[in-house]
């Protein structure tokens, strides 16, 4: 599985579109309503390529839901980084990559 | 050796210091920062509190006046993290204030002539805007002040990027 993270509009869904096979994006939105993040992140690597939006890195939210559903989107990125093959980092549309290597596009 | 660990929320970034220091020698000590307010605090402690859990780690809490602590002895020391230094001195009464910046990095500077390691936890909250106002500024303009001047002064810097190790300076070892 390939894992694509990343600021909001860096161009992680156009980078992963040259990938090919099954895709899920942004599933930084489906941590905080997860029984079981482990459960889920297994789930989501059963896709090629999963792209989500980093949102850790802003000041800490005031609302308690909003600081569970920051925590609850990050730990499932950790979770999917481990389970990756290979694990790229978007920066205004350019890729870096942090673990392993590229799949062939 | 001085080294900087910094990342986002649940980043992983907690997790990657406390594998550093496993690696570094014994004695470990954890600078514990955090002034527990609520149940999200406590939780926040005990999970933690767990990672550490047979590891080996002693800990001291050091939520204030980290230029006046001395170390019961060397070895390796983790301090986690600057985000709560930064607000416990500029906010808590018997904090530095206005010259928190300055306190915290005598304080790293004390701390790292106590012991053979000091690895530093601290806090990405620099990306989520550019628009802040009063107490959420002078708390932004402290924290960047400590991370960039540790960041100068240490010999490793890493950020950590959903649970992966990224090199700014130095090399893993």
């Amino acid at each position: 599985m390939l894992f694509i993270t990343g600021p909001l509009y860096s161009g992680k869904r156009t980078y992963a579109q040259k990938f090919g096979g099954r895709q899920i994006y942004e599933v930084q939105t489906r941590a905080a309503d997860a029984a079981n993040l482990a459960v889920l992140a297994d789930e989501l690597a059963a896709c090629d390529v999963v792209t989500a939006t980093e949102v850790g890195g802003g000041v800490v939210p005031i609302d308690p839901a909003d600081r569970a559903a920051r925590e609850a989107a990050g730990r499932l990125a950790c979770l999917l980084a481990a389970r990756a093959d290979c694990v790229v980092q978007m920066f205004c549309g350019l890729p870096t990559v942090l673990k392993g290597e590229l799949p062939e596009c | 050796m001085l080294t900087l660990v910094i990342g986002g929320a649940a980043s992983g970034k907690s997790a990657f210091a406390e594998s550093l220091c496993l690696r570094a020698p014994l004695p470990r000590t954890y600078l514990a920062t955090m002034q527990v307010w609520d149940a999200e605090c406590a939780a926040r402690v005990a999970k933690h509190r767990a990672m550490r859990a047979e590891k080996q780690f002693d800990t001291v809490e050091c939520p204030l006046h980290l230029d006046r602590l001395t170390l019961p002895r060397r070895g390796t020391v983790l301090l986690e993290d600057l985000g709560n230094l930064a607000a416990n001195e500029l906010y808590d009464p018997d904090g530095a204030g206005e010259n928190a910046a300055a306190a915290i990095l005598h304080g790293i500077e004390n701390i790292a002539q106590q012991c053979e390691n000091l690895i530093l936890v601290s806090n990405e909250v620099f990306s989520g805007g550019a628009d802040y106002a009063g107490d959420t500024d002078r708390y932004l303009r402290t924290l960047a002040a400590v991370n960039n001047a540790a960041a100068a002064r240490a010999d490793a810097v890493v950020r950590v990027v959903c649970g992966i190790p990224v090199y700014y300076k130095g090399s893993e070892r």
